[in-house]
């Protein structure tokens, strides 16, 4: 799925009058492209996410969804930070859920879940339920579940912000692992500039809110792709400028109210 | 190990007052007219058991509670729920809903004895309607505190309104939904004693208003302490089958 947004302005009802969430944001994500979108926080990241999947309407400029020979489906998944995963069924049945809906029937559906499942360690836990787990195996369960209902783009929102250091390599790992098997489309939001050059083909640094698009950086590290990258002299230099781009603008913002 | 510290810390003051109490009775530091010992009391239970007639009192209040606790929580569950689903249901009738939850339900009893007459009806509904409202309110509650986070996830994947009722809507409102069962099923014991104490010949109700009036004050704690054992086993049993039926939810316990 080749996700395109032109010219897009959402603003909301906020409590002292209208919030501009984006202005002007123009973005295109090819199909099976890696696209990580980094900005300061509360710079309407979310909100293009939303957007995307058309929960929220826009008050100008446009969204296009274009689907490609590969989809299989219309589903442009989210991933989420928190409640990512139904408290009241097992990791079985939530690993299960997209499949669930997709009308795939239950023998089919736990054999498959159970099976990467099993692949990702949970090996004999699929039974428990989501409060027996850690932050970091819930979101490997939420992933686990959006990669099962094979969608045709991935919009994820923050979903390793809250875990420590190892638990989110850990899941870098995993997720690399699982996006090369189909390279689907996926736009990745994130605040950590790291995690961003790890994963990504590309980066789209957003301006604060209203949120506009400020830099655009492509990621020349090959696939299939170690997250020890992090150790290299590139990998730095094009840290550097991602910062510089996110600081730079700050400089820009602050000295706005002068 | 730790069930057995939770029983005996639970256990330790009452056996401490029974113990107390005992003594002071038999050595007439309290009247034992108006405070026969535990001892005492044990016997009279165990006549009364033998008899059937402790039984044949219960069996009739339990029968009461339970069937204005079933009528009532069936359509407090329902109104709650639609309550919850409709703004202007729920704005029409909630201030209907706050009075009749501030009045004492008993108040009502005279105008229900004119409404159905003086046999068991009139208790039943009575009982019903304190169920129906806690029932009502926690469903009511239930609907309103729903996460929406729990349906946009479940919207995303492509569920309809049915699944969305089924997956979400329905296990996220069971929690507090047995919450207010449990405690409407207290209440309907504590209402079927209570219009028993003003109106009845049967029943623990009625055994312990005759008890006072004859002065009979070991058949009247008798009664007491037989109410409080089967809201104690009403209350356990709920527990028990909410934890079955919610295995998700996990108690915290607290240290």
């Amino acid at each position: 799925m080749r996700l395109s947004c032109v010219n897009l302005t959402v603003s909301f009802q906020g409590h002292g009058g209208t919030v501009e969430a984006l202005r002007n944001l123009s973005l295109e994500v090819e199909s099976g492209e890696f696209v990580s979108i980094v900005g300061p926080s509360g710079c309407g990241k979310t909100t293009l996410l939303k957007t995307l999947t058309g929960v929220v309407s826009t008050q100008s400029g446009f969204i296009e969804r274009i689907p490609s020979s590969e989809d299989r489906n219309d589903l442009a998944l989210l991933v989420f930070q928190e409640n990512s995963l139904f408290p009241w069924m097992t990791v079985l049945d939530n690993a299960a859920f997209g499949l669930r809906m997709q009308g795939v029937g239950r023998a089919e559906r736990e054999d498959r879940a159970a099976a990467l499942l099993r692949r990702f360690g949970f090996g004999g836990r699929e039974r428990v339920y989501p409060r027996e787990l850690s932050l970091g195996m819930k979101q490997r369960v939420a992933v686990i579940r959006c990669f099962l209902s094979d969608p045709s783009a991935m919009l994820m929102d923050e979903p390793f912000a809250a875990l420590d250091y190892q638990n989110r390599l850990g899941l870098h790992r995993e997720l690399l692992e699982l996006w090369e098997q189909d390279h689907k489309t996926v736009v990745f939001v994130t605040h950590d500039v790291e995690e961003a050059i790890i994963l990504s083909d590309r980066i789209v640094v957003l301006s604060r809110q209203p949120g506009s698009v400020v830099a655009e950086f492509l990621v020349p590290f090959g696939r299939p792709r170690d997250p020890a990258v992090a150790l290299e002299e590139e990998f730095l230099v094009l840290k550097r400028g991602i910062w510089t781009a996110l600081g730079q603008h700050r400089e820009t913002a602050a000295g706005r109210g002068d | 190990m730790a069930r057995f510290r939770t029983i005996a810390l639970g256990l330790w003051l009452p056996l401490l007052l029974l113990a107390a109490w005992q003594w002071a009775a038999t050595h007439n530091a309290i009247d034992p007219l108006f405070f026969p010992p535990p001892s005492a009391l044990a016997a009279a239970a165990r006549k009364m058991l033998i008899s059937g007639e402790l039984l044949a009192h219960l069996h009739v209040t339990l029968a009461r509670a339970l069937g204005g606790f079933l009528a009532g929580s069936v359509a407090g569950l329902a109104f709650g729920l639609v309550m919850g689903a409709s703004a202007r249901l729920r704005e029409s009738t909630e201030p209907m809903l706050s009075a009749l939850f501030a009045t004492p339900k008993l108040s009502l009893f005279p105008m229900l004895l004119l409404l159905f007459g003086v046999g068991d009806a009139a208790k039943i509904v009575l009982i019903a309607l304190s169920t129906f409202i806690l029932v009502a309110i926690h469903a009511l509650d239930a609907v309103l505190n729903i996460n929406t986070a729990y349906l946009e996830l479940a919207g995303n994947y492509g569920a309809g309104r049915a699944d969305l009722l089924r997956f979400v809507y329905l296990p996220a409102c069971l929690p507090q939904v047995f919450t207010g069962l449990r405690v409407a099923l207290s209440r309907a014991m504590v209402s079927a004693i209570s219009v028993e104490l003003i109106s009845a010949d049967k029943g623990l109700g009625s055994l312990i208003w005759i008890s006072w009036q004859t002065l009979a004050t070991d058949r009247l704690y008798v009664a007491i302490a037989s109410a409080a054992t089967v809201g104690v086993l009403l209350h356990v049993a709920a527990r028990r089958l909410e934890a079955r039926l919610l295995p998700w939810k996990g108690r915290n316990t607290r240290g």
